[in-house]
């Protein structure tokens, strides 16, 4: 039996003063090496989701484990347990004004030595780490040059070498691809899978295009409204499974608009 | 309509009644304030020609005075260092930062002249009570300003980190840093503008610099001296301010 990098048991949450739960009971298993894409509207659920695997939310209810550490609902991950799983944000998430291979250094913060890590005297082979990601993502030749000065795609390759240089046994993936055009959004996710394959980590990424969910993934999880509406081999995902995710009749029976021609 | 006519009178009544309060209670006898007018042009007269021979006084006092600046300066940034960490949203929860926010309130609303009077006080005359008095003053809004920046910069890479497994202090050092590192410069700088205006004057009640001066010859009637030394503290302040500007133009 293939181990589970992911078990999730009757998980609900609700963020501080809302209504409707982000999420509501829901269940799930990824087993280690999968590539699952989180499909769904905004608003579903998924970057809850994501966040609470990441181990930064606390206060749910439900069972989740993940790569074998079970989480305590009361409070956010220790982070010492942090490490082994990355996150890579729709919004890059890096540090501007600093250089690009400080900005993958960053990755390696939770493994270095505390009083290394301070200093910022990265060690010879972090360095080698880092350098390696910048060229497992096509961007050697920028390791000098300050974020701000590249282009979305590029931002888009540091985040993913600082989490490849984090050396993460699962990856989640938040939109990853959402702030970039199609054609950039193709070459992110080819770089993202591949480099995740070639190191046996899991990965979950979510996104709001079906198309991509397909191409990308082995498995694809639909959401809406914090629940899993479908869970399907990503060969098997059908338009009327998709259409239904963004069709909106069934979520305000008989306020639906008639338009008038 | 007519009750904002009202709410006018009652202002404009209670301006009035404060203004004649001040006046009778100083008890400003009419007579002095019709003289003050010659009294004030003989004084000016013997201002004039200021006197040029005490150049050397003049640089020892201002070199004193750039000094306790820059002392103060550094003693400030020092403390609001950790007093900044202590104030703010990001670092340490609301039950910490409030109070020490409160605290930084009260430091600055202490006057510089107060404080280097106490410190005169406490450790004798001469330039150290006035770098401890512009130290501890400059801090209550150095580090208020400090906390501030760090509260400004982007989350996004402080949720990256802490997702890396990075600690508090990790977070502060490679993503709050960097990215508020230019606010610090500005606001540092700008500190130590003010500090160098307001130490011009910490002579006055004994706490070093070129203020000590003026007291001085003020007082042992020299006033065509106290105009020379009049005249360098304008200077400086002209000169801070043209140095002030061409480090704006040159940051922004």
């Amino acid at each position: 039996m293939m181990q589970n990098a992911i078990h999730i048991d009757d998980l609900s949450y609700h963020h501080d003063g809302a209504e409707t739960p982000a999420i509501s009971q829901v269940s799930l298993n990824v087993g280690a090496g999968e590539r699952v894409a989180l499909l769904g509207p905004s608003g579903a659920g998924k970057t809850t989701l994501l966040t609470l695997l990441d181990g930064r939310l606390r206060d749910w209810q439900g069972r989740v484990s993940v790569l074998g550490v079970p989480f305590q609902p009361s409070r956010a991950l220790p982070l010492a347990r942090r490490t082994d799983t990355g996150f890579i944000f729709q919004e890059f998430a890096l540090v501007e004004r600093s250089t690009v291979v400080r900005n993958v250094l960053n990755g390696r913060l939770g493994r270095m030595p505390g009083w290394r890590a301070l200093l910022g005297t990265s060690s010879r082979e972090d360095i080698e780490i880092a350098r390696s990601a910048l060229a497992d993502c096509g961007i050697a030749d920028l390791a000098d040059r300050r974020v701000d000065s590249l282009s979305g795609g590029q931002r888009q390759r540091v985040a993913i070498a600082r989490c490849l240089a984090q050396d993460p046994q699962l990856i989640l993936a938040d939109e990853p691809v959402s702030n970039l055009d199609p054609a950039r959004a193709a070459e992110i996710l080819t770089l993202l899978t591949r480099a995740a394959q070639a190191r046996g980590a899991t990965t979950v990424f979510s996104s709001h295009q079906p198309e991509l969910a397909r191409r990308f993934a082995d498995r694809v999880i639909g959401m809406r409204n914090g629940r899993i509406v479908f869970d399907v081999p990503a060969r098997d995902l059908t338009e009327d499974a998709t259409s239904a995710l963004y069709d909106d009749t069934d979520q305000t029976p008989g306020v639906r608009l008639k338009v008038v021609v | 309509m007519r009750a904002r006519d009202q709410g006018g009178f009652w202002v404009g009544a209670l301006i009035a009644a404060v203004v004649l309060w001040s006046l009778i209670t100083t008890e400003v006898e009419l007579s002095r304030l019709l003289s003050a007018g010659p009294r004030i042009a003989d004084f000016l007269g013997r201002m004039f020609p200021p006197d040029p021979t005490i150049m050397e006084e003049i640089w020892k006092g201002s070199a004193e005075t750039l000094r306790i600046a820059i002392l103060g300066t550094v003693g400030a940034v020092i403390l609001s260092i950790p007093l900044g960490i202590l104030a703010s949203d990001t670092m340490v929860s609301p039950t910490l930062h409030r109070p020490v926010r409160t605290l930084l309130a009260f430091i600055r609303a202490i006057p510089l002249l107060l404080v280097a009077m106490l410190m005169v006080g406490a450790v004798g005359l001469g330039p150290l009570p006035g770098i401890i008095a512009v130290a501890f003053h400059a801090t209550g809004m150095l580090a208020k300003f400090y906390a501030e920046a760090i509260d400004g910069v982007g989350r996004a890479p402080i949720a990256a980190l802490e997702s890396a497994g990075a600690g508090p202090m990790l977070r502060l050092r490679h993503a709050i840093w960097p990215q508020m590192a230019p606010v610090v410069a500005r606001d540092t700088i700008f500190r130590f503008e003010l500090n160098l205006r307001e130490s011009l004057i910490l002579g006055i009640v004994g706490a070093g610099g070129i203020g000590f001066y003026i007291q001085t010859y003020v007082r042992s009637f020299q006033y065509d001296k106290a105009a020379s030394v009049t005249i360098a503290v304008v200077m400086m302040v002209i000169a801070i301010e043209a140095i002030n500007v061409a480090i704006r133009r040159r940051t922004s």
